[in-house]
């Protein structure tokens, strides 16, 4: 059980910041759908905190945004607005297609943007997407009673399995990335079902053509096979400037078997992972208007 | 109590600095004052007494907690209770507006889409919020929609139909007369036969053991053990009973009659005698004020332990010179059922084939939604009632009174609505603390277990070791059958005899076979005691059973159903028990299976392979059809098929 001493909604940024420096090991708190399992028995057990601090309801936290070829989102954007928000539906379609496989409809309405960020669970669903935006984070600090700002890339940012940039006394303000109306998209996922599920592999896929029908942009970034999400550079170069064929899907997707470095379940990961490099290519694909046959095959499982 | 301060300011051992919560709540306006970790169904359910929505797992899991909070679905398990202040909450309790039924709870009544009733009001209020999202939901975004709600009972078809009928009722595509009860009927048979108890589950207005309150009503809480195999050295809860709002502690010192009891075999304690033999043995048990000062309580409790050699292995615990669980159980066999029919050796020496495997289940839990939980009172009479979902009330009453030393009609036990049980409530593990409890403080206590204590204290599915050994003859006769099965039965034998008895008997299938040799042997371990679940064992041997039919039907390059087809008992067939039977309808069974399944014959291993890939139904792992923004197409063509050839398939 979680039990604190403070339970402390600042309705301000400076409020907030009075809170962390007044109470010594005061907690961070928005959309709290991890924070209450974690304080159960066979996680972290009973768990008691001098403060917590429901950021909430700070008004500079949320919003929805555009800034000429960026969107700009605030940390206590709930998930479910990645779906539901009309800027986002238009601008960034994969963080629906990515919204949609987040747990449930009831979590996403509960859990935030900036929680599923700052945890850096390896298996978090909104990070390869993200990723693939070229996402920055702005991370702010109060120094002499100024409010300090810093933008860092999420691929900065994330360090390892819940380790983070982000400093002691230092708040997730918000997040900013790409406007990318005109891509093809595809998020894949998989885990031990469908709703609710802690993803065993998930990839964010997004694709450009041009009139050639070649790729003129490609971002692929995957999650929850190694300790932080990467983007696939080196595929994203392979089918750069290429006019997409089957065979050109089927070599991009039996070159990333190897980037699995999870601890559990190796085999079946690379498999899914190839599977899915090439499935997801061929689904954003056809988001973008070019259909392309499937090559059939069977299961290295067998 | 929560908001005890002491004098110097600090807040009592067990009492919580308090928050003041404002909020309309159903359409009443509401304030109140409550500890500050309640969580938003805390605040519902104990504080308000809205006990419509359940709560069945506390980590945002089962979602049977969600309500509305300012029109938004959401876990109210996972929200601090400071989150609703100043916000509109709906809960399942009105969701009618006081009109009976709403749409939706009609059609879940209609559709008979309640079985045990305590995932329902989550799912009410998950197809209410995916309704009024998108009133013309198809059936694939209605499963969507209650995506994060788990049923243990319907298999979820029942759920879903019900949402399907109401959308329709809705939109007027069907008359509202759909959602008419069904009229009774001469005959039940084939009828969709109405639930008698179903508008109370669908309106969360059915109280289960959880839900009930009473004056001046204490709260349980257990300390249990961290050992698997232990000595209790010593118990020191001095600090415990010290603390203010602390009515009881109870140790095994405390029960008054003959602390042994148990449905086959009498090992059981009610609270840990002198030895802890699994993790999350209940050792010793308080009833306090509020569930806060129970839980400190407990948390003040030391005990001192000794450990043990502990036997995890059931193959191990048989050996000689093991250490002995209990001690009138020699290498630790609690149970060792046999069956002997003809002679078993001889036919296998002279079978066509002998075909032999061995064969490994898990241990299971029962995970039903409702986690176990009771209330236990004193009469003015003396006579002590316990309430709780109890699969077995007689039994436990019987055993109840040589716990509490009382007659008979001293001792009550009222079986509250069982949110799911399987079989895992069948075995009595808390009703003799709480009963010994209200009559050491006469009063009212409440235990509720969390999902975490259910799990760790519950009885589980016995797994099973099988070997199998069949002898059969060319033409696919079985001539003899031997099974030899070794299973966990865990640190008490709870109904390990009963299903060591059924594993047995209905092992060997429906299948005249003239030599058995059967041994089914429940063992003593430091594991969590196994216990009765659905199909009592059965469940276990005819899975072996069926696999190694499977199993024979390669080696013999048959037909699996061909095979089953010879060896099926017929009319006037003698049991492997010799129980002489009349009519047999078996094959008959297996005739319209087959036909349903629409089965190809064939030996096993070329099932299927002649078959071009399905393509009628959705891509497996696919939402792309529900993508919210931009062009929705299907990630697949259909004509996935045309690509493979022949070639592809060897």
């Amino acid at each position: 059980m979680l039990t604190f001493d403070q339970y402390l909604t600042p309705q301000s940024l400076d409020e907030a910041f009075d809170v962390l420096q007044r109470v010594t090991g005061a907690r961070l708190l928005a959309g709290a759908t991890d924070l209450l399992p974690w304080a159960r028995e066979g996680r972290a057990g009973d768990v008691h905190l001098p403060a917590v601090v429901d950021i909430s309801r700070i008004a500079l936290l949320g919003g929805v945004s555009q800034e000429g070829a960026r969107i700009r989102i605030g940390a206590t954007t709930p998930i479910s607005a990645l779906q539901h928000h009309p800027l986002l539906q238009q601008q960034a379609p994969v963080l629906g297609s990515c919204a949609l496989w987040f747990a449930d409809d009831q979590i996403r309405e509960q859990a935030t943007v900036g929680g599923n960020l700052v945890n850096a669970s390896p298996a978090g669903d909104t990070q390869p997407a993200l990723l693939a935006l070229n996402t920055h984070v702005t991370l702010a600090r109060r120094e002499s009673g100024r409010i300090l700002e810093r933008s860092v890339p999420l691929s900065e940012f994330i360090l390892g399995p819940s380790r983070t940039l982000l400093q002691p006394g230092e708040i997730l303000l918000r997040l900013e990335f790409d406007a990318l109306p005109h891509h093809g998209v595809s998020f894949e996922k998989v885990g031990h079902r469908r709703s609710l599920a802690i993803s065993t592999v998930c990839i964010a896929t997004l694709v450009r053509i041009d009139t050639h029908k070649r790729i003129d942009d490609l971002r692929i970034a995957i999650g929850a096979v190694g300790p932080v999400p990467e983007r696939l550079t080196d595929i994203e170069d392979l089918l750069t400037g290429v006019k997409p064929t089957p065979t050109a899907l089927r070599e991009a997707a039996r070159r990333v078997a190897d980037r699995v470095r999870s601890r559990s379940r190796q085999s079946y990961r690379r498999e899914v992972l190839s599977n899915f490099v090439e499935r997801s290519l061929n689904t954003a694909l056809a988001h973008a208007g070019l259909d392309l046959p499937h090559l059939p095959k069977e299961s290295e499982y067998v | 109590m929560s908001d005890t301060l002491l004098s110097d300011g600090s807040v009592a051992q067990g009492c919580h600095p308090t928050t003041e919560i404002n909020a309309m709540v159903n359409g009443r306006k509401v304030k109140r004052t409550v500890p500050n970790h309640y969580r938003v169904i805390d605040f519902i359910r104990e504080e308000l007494k809205l006990t419509g929505n359940k709560e069945g797992c506390g980590a945002g899991e089962c979602g049977t907690c969600s309500m509305f909070v300012d029109g938004k679905l959401i876990k109210s398990c996972l929200s601090p209770v400071q989150k609703i202040n100043g916000c509109s909450v709906e809960t399942i309790d009105d969701m009618d507006r006081d009109s009976g039924m709403s749409l939706l709870q009609q059609a879940f009544n209609k559709c008979g889409a309640s079985q045990c009733g305590y995932c329902i009001p989550g799912m009410v209020m998950a197809a209410t919020s995916t309704l009024r999202q998108n009133p013309v939901a198809s059936r694939d975004q209605i499963k969507e929609g209650l995506g994060g709600n788990i049923c243990r009972c319907t298999g979820y078809q029942k759920i879903i139909d019900a949402v399907e009928l109401a959308r329709d009722v809705q939109s007027g595509a069907k008359p509202h007369s759909a959602l008419d009860e069904d009229s009774a009927t001469v005959s039940f048979i084939g009828q969709r036969t109405r639930r008698l108890d179903s508008p109370a589950k669908v309106t969360g207005a059915i109280k289960y053991a959880a839900d009930m309150f009473m004056p001046n009503m204490l709260h349980m809480q257990v300390l249990r053990s961290p050992h698997a195999h232990a000595r209790i050295v010593h118990i020191d809860f001095e600090a415990a009973r010290l603390i203010p709002g602390v009515e009881c502690v109870l140790t095994c010192d405390d029960v008054p009659g003959v602390d042994n009891f148990g449905v086959f075999i009498e090992d059981q304690p009610t609270l840990a005698r002198g030895v802890v033999r699994y993790v999350g043995e209940a050792v010793v048990a308080v009833a306090a004020e509020t569930l806060d000062i129970a839980r400190a309580a407990v948390a003040a409790i030391h005990v001192e332990y000794e450990q043990l050699p502990t036997l995890f292995d059931p193959h191990e615990a048989m050996k000689d010179g093991a250490v002995q669980i209990h001690d009138f159980a020699q290498n630790n066999i609690c149970k060792h059922t046999r069956i002997r029919k003809g002679d078993v050796d001889a036919a296998l020496a002279q079978a066509d084939f002998v075909v032999e495997q061995t064969y490994n289940t898990q241990s299971i839990e029962h995970a039903y939604l409702e986690p176990e939980a009771g209330l236990a009172y004193l009469e003015a009479d003396g006579c002590v009632t316990v309430q709780s979902p109890s699969q077995n009330i007689t039994h436990h009453r019987h055993m109840l009174a040589r716990i509490l030393g009382r007659p008979i009609n001293k001792v009550r036990m009222i079986m509250s609505t069982v949110g799911g049980g399987f079989g895992g409530k069948e075995d009595m593990i808390y009703q003799g603390m709480l009963a010994l409890a209200a009559i050491k403080t006469r009063r009212p206590v409440r235990y509720v277990f969390t999902r975490e204590e259910s799990i760790k204290a519950s009885a589980k599915r016995h797994p099973f070791n099988i070997r199998y050994t069949m002898g059969l003859q060319r033409d696919g006769r079985i001539v003899a059958t031997k099974m030899v099965m070794v299973s966990d039965g865990g640190a008490y034998a709870l109904s390990t005899p009963g299903v060591m008895n059924k594993s047995a008997i209905l092992g060997p299938g429906p299948y005249a076979i003239p030599n058995v040799w059967v041994d089914s042997i429940g063992v003593y371990t430091n594991n969590t005691p196994s216990g009765a679940f659905r199909a009592f064992g059965a469940f276990q041997s005819e899975f072996a059973t069926e696999c190694h039919l499977d199993l024979c039907a390669q080696k013999l390059g048959m037909d699996p159903v061909a095979l089953r087809r010879i060896n099926l008992m017929r009319d006037g067939a003698t049991t492997h028990t010799r129980q002489q039977l009349d009519r047999v309808l078996a094959v008959e069974c297996l005739e319209a299976a087959i036909k349903a399944a629409g089965w190809e014959p064939g030996v096993p291993y070329r099932q299927g392979h002649s078959q071009p890939q399905r393509t009628d139904f959705n891509y497996e792992g696919s939402r792309d059809f529900y993508l919210i923004g931009g062009k929705t197409k299907p990630s697949v063509p259909l004509n996935v098929a045309a690509h493979h050839t022949q070639g592809d398939m060897s």
